[in-house]
């Protein structure tokens, strides 16, 4: 009798054992995947693949950050679109280098956002999901109003590149990958952190919070200014990266897709972006030959999504586990009857 | 003068359409709670399965015209059944499932009809010349068109049973479920009546100015904007913030060119919903 009691919890403590060093494990072997691919895949448009992954993964995690504190904002795109047109801007009519343009278009669209936080800071819900929408759509206007400066409706070209002496994408790759695990474990730490743990406070019950004395408005407003930041960050690279912007790649469609990169994932778990992202641009573009058909392809990953694994795709290793489990312990309820 | 009347056309133009649009929009987002994100598309696909009709099949405009509502607003109670229904309550899901709906509509309208930009056959040829101004009749009939249904629309709301029972719904889903509503009925209805008037906005939009595949999205930001503009729960309320849009949208462009127009009606859109969140009727915070 007392082994029966006994046997699970020590069954349970081995595991929790064995994970300890299981996890990091896992992350580690697949940065180094992620490492070594340029090593024996050195297909340009591989590598521009996975270098445009790395920026939106960016972009999607640095999303998630402002959603913890329980609000959805619709103008993510809209704020990498400024961290990019700041950084293209500044090298092509300043001349700065691409080493600081990129640090200072993040700072400058940290600081947009928390100026712009500020008086959204009253909103919640739905109402500041539309203000931010509108706000981002407004960005669009202004970038496409901005004549010679912004380009208008053709785009920012000719920027400076972030290398100029190199010609091969490897470089770039690393560059990119860096980037985002820096960005990835920043922002890991900032949501564990206790300023994480506080924003998932406000986002459970903002009145329960404040009533323990977290300022909610200050918390809000912190989360835009580093998830923008981030997102800033992030589009300062591409904009280095790809030499030539254009608006319609920061409208209101392409915040619908971070947003998706987002929901698929999973919005539960801060693995839900980064594994998001990955399968909705990678996945796609093995069925790069159907040409126009292709978009069909995402459309039919979000479907299967939405209709089987509510949860999203970090929910299908629980989805799977807890239906083995179930079975497992119906044949044992059989056979103990 | 002349100016005067095509500015006084243009903004009732305008204004009845991005009305009619938004009605289908509020009457899904207040029954049912659902963001339908897809509207857009829904109202580009009607301006293409006009053209087809009137362009490949031959109909008569007016035909063709009633056709193409009775198709989109069947296929919305399609919608309504199988992909909002299951996740009414699931926002997320939700949003999802609406870009799942506009990628295919948009992608297989890209590979039907390509991409570049087509325009309907109009409805009614001609010009009304009087002493002062001159008119086309295109107008003239659009504009006819969108108060006619305007006002069947708002005389079903609040004279008939079915309207009656959707505003039921929009109070309280629950609470009318249990008054002997068929709720699943009445917001398949609701779909039905909201994709028809997107479709037949299209079809009017596509002869008075043009058709493209990505029309719906320009669209669907203006009918955002008029609904929150306007109030949740509020349909009056839109009819007076579809004026409100329609009268900036085609006013500011004549005092500032370009991109900037717009840049000002969406600034002024974010200021009013940060000073009044609820919007102009809304009743909630």
């Amino acid at each position: 009798m007392t082994n029966n009691q006994l046997s699970p919890s020590t069954i349970s403590q081995s595991k929790i054992g064995r994970r300890k060093w299981a996890k990091p494990a896992v992350y580690a072997g697949l940065v180094v995947i992620m490492a070594l691919i340029p090593v024996f895949l050195s297909s340009p448009y591989i590598l521009h693949i996975l270098i445009l992954t790395y920026i939106y993964m960016i972009a999607a995690v640095s999303l998630r950050t402002i959603t913890i504190s329980g609000q959805f904002p619709l103008a993510h795109a809209a704020f990498m679109g400024i961290g990019a047109y700041l950084a293209g801007m500044a090298s092509k009519w300043l001349n700065w280098q691409p080493w600081f343009t990129i640090p200072m278009a993040a700072f400058v669209t940290a600081g947009i956002g928390v100026l712009v936080g500020y008086p959204f800071a009253r909103l919640r819900a739905l109402y500041y999901a539309m203000g931010s929408l509108f706000f981002g759509i407004g960005v669009i206007y202004i970038i496409y109003a901005g004549g010679v400066w912004t380009g208008c409706y053709a785009g920012l070209t000719a920027i400076p590149p972030l290398l100029p002496l190199v010609t091969s994408k490897v470089p770039y790759y690393y560059f990119f990958l860096g980037l985002a695990l820096g960005s990835i474990i920043a922002l890991y730490r900032f949501e564990f952190s206790r300023i994480g743990t506080n924003l998932k406070a406000i986002a459970q019950s903002h009145l329960v919070a404040s009533s323990v004395g977290i300022n909610e408005g200050w918390y809000r407003i912190l989360a835009v200014g580093v998830g923008c930041f981030f997102v800033g960050l992030a589009g300062a690279g591409y904009a280095h990266y790809n030499q030539v912007l254009s608006p319609v790649s920061f409208n209101f469609m392409a915040t619908l897709w971070l947003v998706m990169y987002v929901l698929i994932g999973g919005i539960g778990h801060f693995a839900g972006p980064i594994i998001g992202t990955f399968i909705l641009i990678v996945i796609p573009e093995f069925f790069r030959d159907l040409k126009m058909y292709s978009p069909f392809i995402s459309a039919a990953i979000l479907g299967i999504v939405v209709y089987l694994i509510p949860e999203g795709l970090v929910g299908l290793s629980k989805m799977v586990r807890s239906r083995f489990t179930e079975r497992r312990k119906d044949t044992w309820a059989v056979n103990a009857s | 003068m002349e100016q005067m009347v095509a500015t006084i056309t243009n903004v009732l133009i305008l204004s009845s359409m991005y009305i009619l649009v938004a009605l289908g929009f509020a009457f899904l987002f207040n029954m049912l709670g659902i963001l339908n994100l897809a509207h857009g598309a829904i109202y580009m696909v009607g301006g293409y399965i006009g053209l087809a009709l009137i362009g490949e099949l031959g109909f008569n405009p007016w035909t063709a015209l009633l056709l193409t509502t009775l198709i989109v607003a069947s296929f919305g109670v399609f919608l309504e059944k199988f992909c909002f229904r299951p996740f009414v309550g699931d926002f997320n899901r939700i949003i999802m499932m609406c870009v799942v709906i506009t990628m295919v509509l948009q992608t297989a309208v890209n590979i039907i009809a390509g991409t570049q930009i087509l325009s309907l056959p109009p409805f009614m040829a001609g010009v009304l010349r009087t002493e002062h101004f001159s008119v086309s009749y295109e107008r003239i009939v659009t504009f006819a068109i969108g108060g006619i249904l305007l006002a069947i629309i708002l005389w079903f709301v609040n004279r008939t049973r079915w309207g009656q029972q959707m505003q039921a719904i929009s109070q309280d889903m629950e609470a009318a479920a249990l008054q002997g509503i068929n709720v699943h009925l009445i917001s398949a209805l609701a779909c039905f009546i909201g994709c028809g008037l997107a479709a037949i906005a299209g079809c009017l939009i596509g002869a008075y100015l043009c058709i493209g595949p990505f029309m719906g999205d320009f669209m669907l930001l203006k009918v955002l904007m008029l609904v929150f503009l306007a109030g949740i729960g509020s349909i009056s309320g839109i009819i007076i913030a579809g004026l409100i849009l329609g009268g900036l949208d085609s006013i500011l462009p004549l005092l500032i060119s370009g991109a900037a127009s717009d840049a000002v009606t969406v600034a002024i859109v974010v200021v009013i919903l940060l000073f009044r969140p609820q919007g102009f009727f809304g009743h909630e915070a």
